[in-house]
């Protein structure tokens, strides 16, 4: 973000960027939480969907109905419902299921992506128990007006073409961004002479952000996000397809700051709306579908006194819901959240969260946070967190009425105990962290058939989650030669209670690498997943194999001409030709080239 | 059950699947290809994402194998395998989800064939004649596409197909005349389609209570039916029936109902007695009987499958349908469970060589 130097100096500055961003929390109360920001470099490497980009640099574990159909993240062995996606600050899971579908989230126009680990209920509310993931769109205020054209051409017959544009005065800054990814998606399934059948996929998106200075203390922005998805959902090994996907979602945002050097306060108004429709066979007319809207009013004081800083909040939120087997249903939701952070000493800061919401249908439970971070030396740091956590049950949980299936009135929300200890070693040429978890989960929303066979939500026992997160990064440079080495490796034991087994779909290993070197005009990466054994039935007889997955790019950035700067870029994706599932019975493409071209002006 | 529903759900990743622990004795393996005598179990299999298995137990209970299919031919049999049907010599594995029955030796489970073309959402077969025929329900979207596939036996090819009503499932034959149910595909229906099978045409229909599920013919010839009544989540919830029907004037003869409220399931007959499961009991009631019985036979038994054979109840327990399930085998004087044995995912049919 560039801050323009009217502002004057100091503590403006850093009021002006807080402001600016929408989801400071993340800078302002996360002192003992592991917090990573994905760079647009890093971004670059991976141009799919959201899934691509965060599979192989994050340790969250992505679950795909085959490429490009519904994916799922696992974040440290919790479920999908466990996994909060926030927009510039506003929670945008799903309303009907509880989850984000990572294949129907493009990044290409988003500033900054950031991974928050563990429980961050108490900010961004339901789900955010195994972590969560924050998609920010920035604003820069006082800059060049900057346009970026980026058109791509790979493997079966994938096409993507995006612009970016952005300009700022300095009173109003303004982004832009429209991007398109499609792709028949029909890869040849390894060792056998049968291709991936009916999943072909379109995705459109389309962002803009706005910032208006109204004066020295008075900011007014606007965002907004549109995506359009247009899925078949693929064969598998064992089954024909001929279903059709297709979801709209919009997510709007405006947000009024008034700030001064002590306190800032915002009032944010937001509107997401969902609808989706699932067509049996893609022939036929029939379809079933679900569609929400989620309008919510967000009140936000922060205050800063010496070295403290308080933020009360308030928030109101009414959802509506209907669907093909969904009865037509209303949910009023309102919520009290007081956060504290006290940073006594330049080496010791602690954070100190509470929340309530009150949901009609259902209690919904008192949580809190606590964190902590004590850093003794400009290069070692340790942090310590605790919380509790929950996940409001859906609408489908509780509203569904199709054949074989009903929702169920009675369920409670999930909730859970976590803590977390880590540490850091950081100096400018390495980083090295390490992360041990423990989360303890009660009253998990399952769906189970009951006796007459019909299926029902309810909540059944208990889950823990224990394990490890290690991570490095090296840092060289020789003249003009450049190296960055990152490597993280998760150990995840997700065990259900009463049975001891590993909960289905959570890989006890997961080993992700990049090293990326750049040489004046060259740039060039390779990109590693191992992702362990994971296994497939709840009683653990079955499984699927490990996996290798490589992949590696080159790019070449030319001298800038008539005012154009040139960039080519070619990625060889699972370059060994692993022949692996994600998912059993779905086969995930081979070896495949994509070429991509971005031109800046 | 509805299962593409729940394929549905789980494609839109509404469903997650909880799971149980279970204790069950361990068998030895037996020699690969052996399954003269013994009980062979179709398992469904994962809903989206797999395949569905056989098991075979020896009639001795001493040895169990499961997967025998995959094991003696080194393939999977399809998604969701609803049933198999036999002739004298050979079994028909029928894979819902795939469109495909596996042709193979019912001794040995040496494939044959597989049969490809011709089926849509193939639910049950069944000989008469020397010919084959299966139910199929076509598109799911379609009510009114749904028919009987009829299969050449010797070149293993669907040679016609006879339109039918909708929601075909269960499929039984006396003599040259075949009883088709009407259960109702992710509906309901109340039908029995009557076929004979010397003109592979629908001679007539017989209107039965909604959603008829199981069929069994007694040894006076009678054709039992039994219906569970439409489910509550329906919107219109009916009572299950029972009903007798007269073979030679295919007129329903007599029915009991059950209350509005009851939705039994499964049908097996001993000889005797007719037996059948609701609520989590077994209940068995005599062919000659007026009235419901209302003493349970067995009480607290998940039965996804059930049926009666030679003095004892079989019945399987699907658990959390994401795991394997199991067979229990109960003497049906004594009451005494004798046997459990595990299976593959999700076991829904029973069936004896």
């Amino acid at each position: 973000m560039v801050v323009n130097s009217i502002f004057g100096q100091g503590d403006t500055i850093i009021v002006l960027q807080e402001v600016v961003l929408s989801d400071s929390k993340l800078q302002n109360f996360a002192g003992g939480i592991k917090v990573r920001q994905l760079s647009d470099s890093v971004l670059q490497r991976n141009t799919g969907m959201l899934t691509d980009n965060l599979q192989y640099n994050t340790p969250i574990y992505f679950k795909q109905n085959g490429y490009g159909m519904v994916s799922s993240a696992s974040f440290r062995g919790t479920s999908a419902q466990q996994t909060a996606v926030v927009w510039n600050g506003v929670n945008i899971n799903s309303q009907l299921t509880g989850q984000t579908d990572f294949n129907t989230v493009m990044a290409q126009n988003l500033s900054e992506i950031a991974v928050r680990s563990g429980g961050g209920s108490t900010q961004y509310g339901t789900g955010a128990i195994g972590g969560s993931v924050h998609l920010n769109q920035d604003l820069s205020f006082d800059s060049p007006f900057q346009n970026t054209l980026g058109v791509g051409y790979g493997s079966f017959d994938t096409r993507s073409i995006g612009y970016t544009s952005e300009w700022g005065t300095k009173k109003t800054a303004y982004t832009i961004g429209v991007s398109h990814f499609s792709s028949t998606n029909d890869f040849k399934y390894l060792g056998t002479d049968r291709r991936n059948e009916n999943g072909a996929f379109t995705n459109q998106n389309f962002d803009i952000a706005v910032g208006q200075l109204l004066s020295g203390s008075n900011l007014l922005k606007a965002y907004h996000n549109t995506f359009f998805g247009n899925r078949d959902f693929s064969a598998s090994l064992t089954a024909p397809s001929d279903d059709n996907y297709r979801d709209l979602s919009t997510r709007s945002l405006l947000e009024w700051t008034n700030f001064k050097t002590n306190y800032i306060q915002r009032v944010k108004a937001a509107y997401l709306s969902e609808r989706y429709r699932y067509y049996p066979n893609k022939e036929r007319d029939d379809f079933s579908f679900g569609k929400s809207g989620s309008f919510l009013l967000n009140y936000d004081y922060l205050y800063r006194y010496n070295k403290w800083k308080l933020n009360a909040i308030l928030e109101a939120n009414t959802v509506n819901a209907e669907g093909s087997s969904i009865r037509k249903e209303n949910r009023n939701r309102l919520a009290g959240i007081l956060l504290i952070s006290h940073k006594p000493s330049e080496k010791f800061g602690y954070g100190i969260d509470v929340r309530k919401d009150w949901v009609s249908d259902f209690e919904s439970p008192f949580v809190f946070s606590v964190d902590l971070k004590y850093q003794p030396t400009e290069s070692y740091a340790l942090s310590l967190n605790a919380s509790k956590n929950f996940r409001i049950p859906t609408f489908n949980d509780l509203y569904w009425e199709g054949a074989g299936a009903v929702g169920n009135l009675e369920l409670l929300p999930e909730t859970s105990l976590q803590a977390e200890i880590g540490q850091t070693l950081k100096t400018k040429n390495y980083s090295l962290s390490l992360n041990g978890f423990y989360i303890a989960t009660n009253d998990l929303i399952q769906w189970r058939p009951d006796i007459s066979g019909t299926w029902s939500p309810i909540n059944v026992k208990a889950a823990t989650q224990y394990g490890l997160e290690l991570e490095s990064e090296i840092r060289m440079k020789s003249g003009e030669h450049q190296w960055q080495w990152k490597n993280g490796y998760g150990y995840t034991k997700a065990i259900a209670n009463e049975s001891k087994n590993q909960l289905v779909y959570v890989p006890l290993h997961r080993f992700t690498s990049n090293l990326v070197y750049t040489y004046k005009r060259w740039g060039s990466f390779m990109q590693g997943l191992h992702n362990g054994e994971v296994f497939t039935t709840t009683d653990n007889n079955q499984d699927l194999d490990n996996y290798l997955v490589l992949n590696a790019g080159l790019n070449y950035s030319f001298p800038k001409k008539i005012g154009i700067e040139t960039e080519v870029q070619v990625v060889l994706n699972n370059l060994l030709n692993e022949n692996y599932q994600n998912v059993a019975f779905r086969p995930m493409p081979n070896r495949n080239i994509h070429l991509n071209l971005n031109f800046k002006f | 059950m509805r299962l593409k529903n729940v394929v549905t759900l789980v494609a839109l990743g509404i469903l997650t699947i909880a799971c149980e622990s279970d204790d069950v004795k361990d068998f030895e393996p037996l020699v690969v290809g052996d399954y003269q005598s013994g009980i062979l179990v179709s398992n469904e299999g994962p809903f989206s994402n797999g395949t569905g298995t056989v098991s075979f137990i020896s009639d001795d209970f001493e040895t169990v194998e499961s997967a025998i299919y995959n094991q003696v031919n080194n393939e999977d049999l399809g998604n969701i395998v609803q049933s198999i049907g036999f002739t004298e010599d050979k079994a028909y594995v029928v894979a819902n989800n795939s469109n495909t029955i596996a042709v193979v030796d019912r001794f040995t489970f040496e494939k044959e064939a597989t049969i490809t073309t011709g089926l849509i959402n193939p639910r049950y077969f069944i000989s008469v004649n020397g010919k084959g025929y299966v139910t199929n329900w076509g598109d799911t979207g379609d009510d009114t596409d749904d028919f009987i596939a009829i299969i050449n036996l010797t070149t293993n090819t669907v040679e016609g197909t006879i339109p039918v009503d909708f929601g075909p499932e269960e499929i039984i034959a006396n003599a040259n005349t075949i009883y088709v149910a009407h259960q109702g595909a992710f509906g309901q229906n109340n039908t029995i389609s009557v076929i004979d099978a010397a003109l592979d045409q629908v001679a007539t229909t017989i209107t039965v209570g909604d959603v008829p599920k199981a069929l069994q013919l007694d040894a006076a010839n009678n054709l039992w039916v039994l219906s569970s009544g439409k489910p509550s989540f329906s919107g219109e919830e009916t009572a299950g029936s029972l009903a007798k029907i007269n073979t030679s004037t295919n007129a329903v003869a007599s029915s009991l109902d059950f209350t509005t409220t009851e939705h039994p399931n499964h049908l097996g007959y001993d000889g005797t007695n007719l037996y059948y499961t609701l609520d989590g009991a077994v209940y068995s009631i005599s062919t000659s009987a007026t009235s419901l019985p209302m003493e349970k036979t067995f009480d607290g038994i998940a039965a996804y499958a059930m049926t009666v054979k030679d003095g004892k109840l079989y019945t399987t327990d699907a658990k959390d349908f994401a795991s394997n399930g199991s067979l229990s085998i109960y003497d049906l004087n004594t009451k005494e469970e004798l046997m459990t044995f595990e299976l593959g995912i999700i076991p829904g049919g029973i069936y004896f060589n």
